[in-house]
C-alpha cells in the first residue's frame, strides 16, 4: 500500500462518514415531524336519546352525521364528501319516495349536495353525480347498554341494509 | 527591471485603481466609464450587475422587466411580512383574533397586511408572466456564449414559480378563518388520494389525523422559514446564473449574429465576460456586445431602469393597498363548508380539474382529486422542467419573441395558458352554489349560509 490510496483511503473514509452523519440527522429531523400519537376525538358517541331524533333526518355538525329515523328504525349517513372531504348539505326531496336499498325498503327524503365541487349523492348515500369517487359512508349504531342512548361507531362502516330497529 | 519605467509613467496615485477611491461614494451620474465601473464594483447592491450591459437587452418591450418586477415584489413580501410576524401568534385559539387585531386594532395594520397579501396575489401573477415571456422569448436556450446553462436557470425558475404557489398557499391559511380550514382539507385530502402514501403523507402535512394545533404550527413554519429560505437560495442562485449565462438571451443572441472579427486586444481595453481569453494565443474574439453603439454603462442605464421598476412597483402596492383592503371570512369552523367554497384565483382551475376528472372505468373509479390533484398538476410541471431538453430549435431563436422555427410549441404553451384561464374564469365566475354552473349574470338561489 503506497502512502497516495492510504491518503485517498482516509479521504474517502473522513467524507463517507461525515455523509452518513449528516443523512442520519436529516433523517432523525424529519422522522420527529411524524407524529407518534394523534389525538383524535373519539369515534363511538353517544348521540343523545333516540325519543329526541326527529322523524326524517337530523344533521349533528360535531359527528358530521345524518341520523335518519322512520318510526322506531335509524339508521346513519356520514355528511363527509368521499371526493375532498368537504360536509356535504341535505336538501328535502319534494316528492320524497320509498326504494329499495340494500334489500329493505327505505324512505328517501333527502339528497345530498357538496359545496366544494358539485358531488351530488341520492338519499341513500350512493354518488349519482359530480367528482364523488364512491357512496356517502354509513356507519353503525346501536343502544347504549347503560341508559339507551343512540350510540354511532365511526370507526365502523356497514352496508347499506343495515337498519337498527328499537324495541 | 522592464516594468518600472510603466510604473513612473502613472501619474495617477494607486487610490484610482477600479475600486478604491478618493471619493467616498460611487456616483449616480458617472463623468467617465471608470467611474461607472467603479460603482459596480464599489457598492455591495450593484456588485451582481455586469459593468456594461447590452443595450437592446434593457428594452421595455422585450422583457417587460417582469423578473424584476418579481424580485420588488419578493422584498415588499419580506419587509412587509416582518411586522406581521410580530403581531401575529400562531394558535388555533388565538391567530384569527390577531390578524382581527391586526386588522382593526394595529395603526397601520390593515394597510401592512394589505401590502403583503396583494403583493403576494401580484407575485402570482408577474412570476407566471414572466416564466410566460421567458417561453415565449426562448430565453431558456442557450446562445453563443461559452459555459452557458440556460435550462438549469429555467429549472430553477419553475422551483421559484412552485415556491410563489405554496407561499401563497400557506399564507392564507394563517388567518385560520373558513378559507383557511377547507383549503387545508381540501389541500391534504388531494394529498392523500395519492395511492398507497397518501394517508401517511396527510398526516405528515397534519401533524396528525385531524386539522388541530400541530397543522396551523406547520403551515405556519412552512410559510416564515422554510419557503421564504428556499425561495431565497434559489433567487440568489438564479440570479448568479443570469450572469453566468451572459445576461438575457438577447444579448448573446446579438453577439452571434454579426460576424465574428478577430481583433488584436488594445492595452486600455476591459473585457466582458464573453471576451475572455482563452488558449495560448494573444488573440481575442470580439463580439459585437463590446461595440460601443450597442453597449451602455450598467450605471447609470441599466440602474435607472431597475430602480424605475423596483420603486414603480413599491408605489403601486402601496397606493393599492391604502384603496383595497384584505378580506377576513368568519372563523375557522369545522362544523360548517361555506357554500360555495372557492379558492383563491389562482387555484380555481385547479379546483375546476379536481372536479371535472373523475374517472369511471367499469366499475373502476378513479377519484378526481388523485387525476387532477396530483397526476395533472404534475405532468404539466414535469413538461415545464424538461421542456428546456425537448426543444430542439435552432440557436438562433433564443431571445427572440415568437421565433419561427419554435412556432409549434409557442402555440401549444399559449393554448395550455388558454386553457388554465378559461378554467380561472369559470371558477371565477360562474360556479355558483354547490359548485353549480351559473352565468356570470345569472343571480344565485338564496340558500341557507348555515344549517
Amino acid at each position: 500500500m503506497t502512502e497516495r490510496d492510504r491518503r485517498d483511503f482516509l479521504i474517502n473514509l473522513g467524507m463517507g462518514a461525515g455523509a452518513v452523519a449528516l443523512t442520519a440527522q436529516a433523517a432523525a429531523s424529519l422522522r420527529s415531524l411524524i407524529p407518534n400519537v394523534s389525538y383524535d376525538a373519539p369515534t363511538t358517541v353517544k348521540l343523545g336519546d333516540p325519543g329526541e331524533f326527529p322523524e326524517g333526518l337530523k344533521f349533528l355538525p360535531d359527528q358530521r352525521l345524518f341520523v335518519f329515523r322512520e318510526g322506531r328504525t335509524f339508521h346513519a349517513i356520514s355528511a363527509v364528501c368521499t371526493h375532498l372531504g368537504c360536509t356535504v348539505r341535505a336538501e328535502a326531496l319534494s316528492n320524497p319516495e320509498t326504494n329499495n336499498v340494500g334489500g329493505a325498503p327505505l324512505r328517501l327524503t333527502h339528497q345530498f349536495l357538496c359545496p366544494c365541487h358539485g358531488s351530488k349523492y341520492a338519499g341513500d348515500g350512493g354518488n349519482v353525480a359530480g367528482p364523488a369517487p364512491k357512496p356517502l359512508a354509513w356507519y353503525f349504531l346501536t343502544a347504549a347498554p347503560d341508559d339507551g342512548q343512540l350510540v354511532v361507531d365511526l370507526a365502523q362502516p356497514v352496508d347499506h341494509n343495515f337498519r337498527l330497529t328499537l324495541a | 527591471m522592464g516594468i518600472a519605467p510603466e510604473i513612473e509613467h502613472q501619474h495617477e496615485p494607486l487610490q484610482s485603481a477600479p475600486g478604491v477611491h478618493r471619493r467616498r461614494f460611487w456616483s449616480l451620474r458617472p463623468q467617465s466609464d471608470r467611474e461607472s465601473g467603479d460603482a459596480v464594483s464599489s457598492n455591495f447592491l450593484l456588485h451582481w450587475f455586469p459593468a456594461k450591459s447590452y443595450k437592446p437587452s434593457l428594452d421595455w418591450s422585450y422583457s417587460f422587466w417582469l423578473g424584476t418586477a418579481s424580485a420588488a415584489l419578493l422584498l415588499l413580501l419580506v419587509v412587509s411580512g416582518l411586522p406581521l410576524l410580530f403581531l401575529y401568534i400562531p394558535s388555533v385559539e388565538r391567530a384569527y383574533a390577531s390578524v382581527k387585531d391586526i386588522e382593526y386594532v394595529v395603526t397601520f395594520g390593515s394597510w401592512i397586511r394589505s401590502v403583503h397579501r396583494l403583493s403576494a396575489h401580484l407575485m402570482v401573477a408577474v412570476v407566471f408572466l414572466h416564466m410566460l415571456r421567458v417561453f415565449l422569448t426562448g430565453a431558456y436556450k442557450n446562445g453563443s456564449g461559452r459555459g452557458q446553462k440556460r435550462q438549469w436557470n429555467w429549472v430553477i425558475g419553475v422551483g421559484l414559480f412552485l415556491a410563489t404557489l405554496f407561499l401563497s398557499f400557506t399564507g392564507y391559511l394563517l388567518p385560520w378563518d373558513q378559507l383557511a380550514y377547507w383549503a387545508i382539507t381540501v389541500g391534504t385530502n388531494i394529498a392523500s388520494s395519492i395511492p398507497i402514501v397518501g394517508a401517511k403523507v396527510r398526516e405528515l402535512l397534519l401533524g396528525g389525523r385531524t386539522i388541530e394545533q400541530p397543522t396551523l404550527i406547520r403551515f405556519y413554519v412552512l410559510h416564515v422559514i422554510v419557503l421564504p429560505a428556499a425561495a431565497g437560495a434559489m433567487f440568489m442562485v438564479h440570479m448568479w446564473r443570469v450572469r453566468k449565462d451572459g445576461g438575457l438571451a438577447k444579448a448573446d443572441r446579438a453577439a452571434a449574429l454579426p460576424a465574428k472579427r478577430e481583433t488584436a486586444p488594445a492595452p486600455t481595453k476591459t473585457y466582458t465576460l464573453l471576451g475572455v481569453a482563452r488558449g495560448t494565443q494573444p488573440w481575442v474574439r470580439a463580439t459585437s456586445i463590446e461595440t460601443p453603439e450597442l453597449t451602455v454603462n450598467s450605471v447609470p442605464d441599466l440602474l435607472r431602469r431597475a430602480a424605475i421598476v423596483v420603486l414603480g412597483t413599491i408605489a403601486l402596492v402601496s397606493v393599492l393597498s391604502v384603496f383595497i383592503g384584505s378580506p377576513l371570512e368568519e372563523p375557522a369552523n369545522p362544523l360548517v363548508t361555506p357554500n360555495p367554497a372557492k379558492a383563491p384565483w389562482y387555484f380555481l382551475w385547479l379546483q375546476e380539474i379536481v372536479t371535472d376528472t373523475t374517472i369511471r372505468i367499469g366499475s373502476l373509479t378513479i377519484n378526481g382529486a388523485f387525476i387532477g390533484g396530483v397526476v395533472l398538476p404534475g405532468l404539466l410541471i414535469g413538461m415545464l422542467t424538461i421542456w428546456p431538453w425537448l426543444d430542439r430549435s435552432p440557436v438562433d431563436a433564443a431571445g427572440i419573441w415568437f421565433a419561427r422555427s419554435r412556432r409549434t410549441q409557442n402555440l401549444l404553451f399559449l393554448l395550455v395558458v388558454l386553457g388554465v384561464l378559461l378554467l380561472t374564469f369559470v371558477g371565477l365566475f360562474m360556479r355558483g352554489p354547490y359548485w353549480h354552473l351559473y352565468w356570470p349574470w345569472q343571480r344565485w338561489p338564496q340558500l341557507p349560509t348555515r344549517i
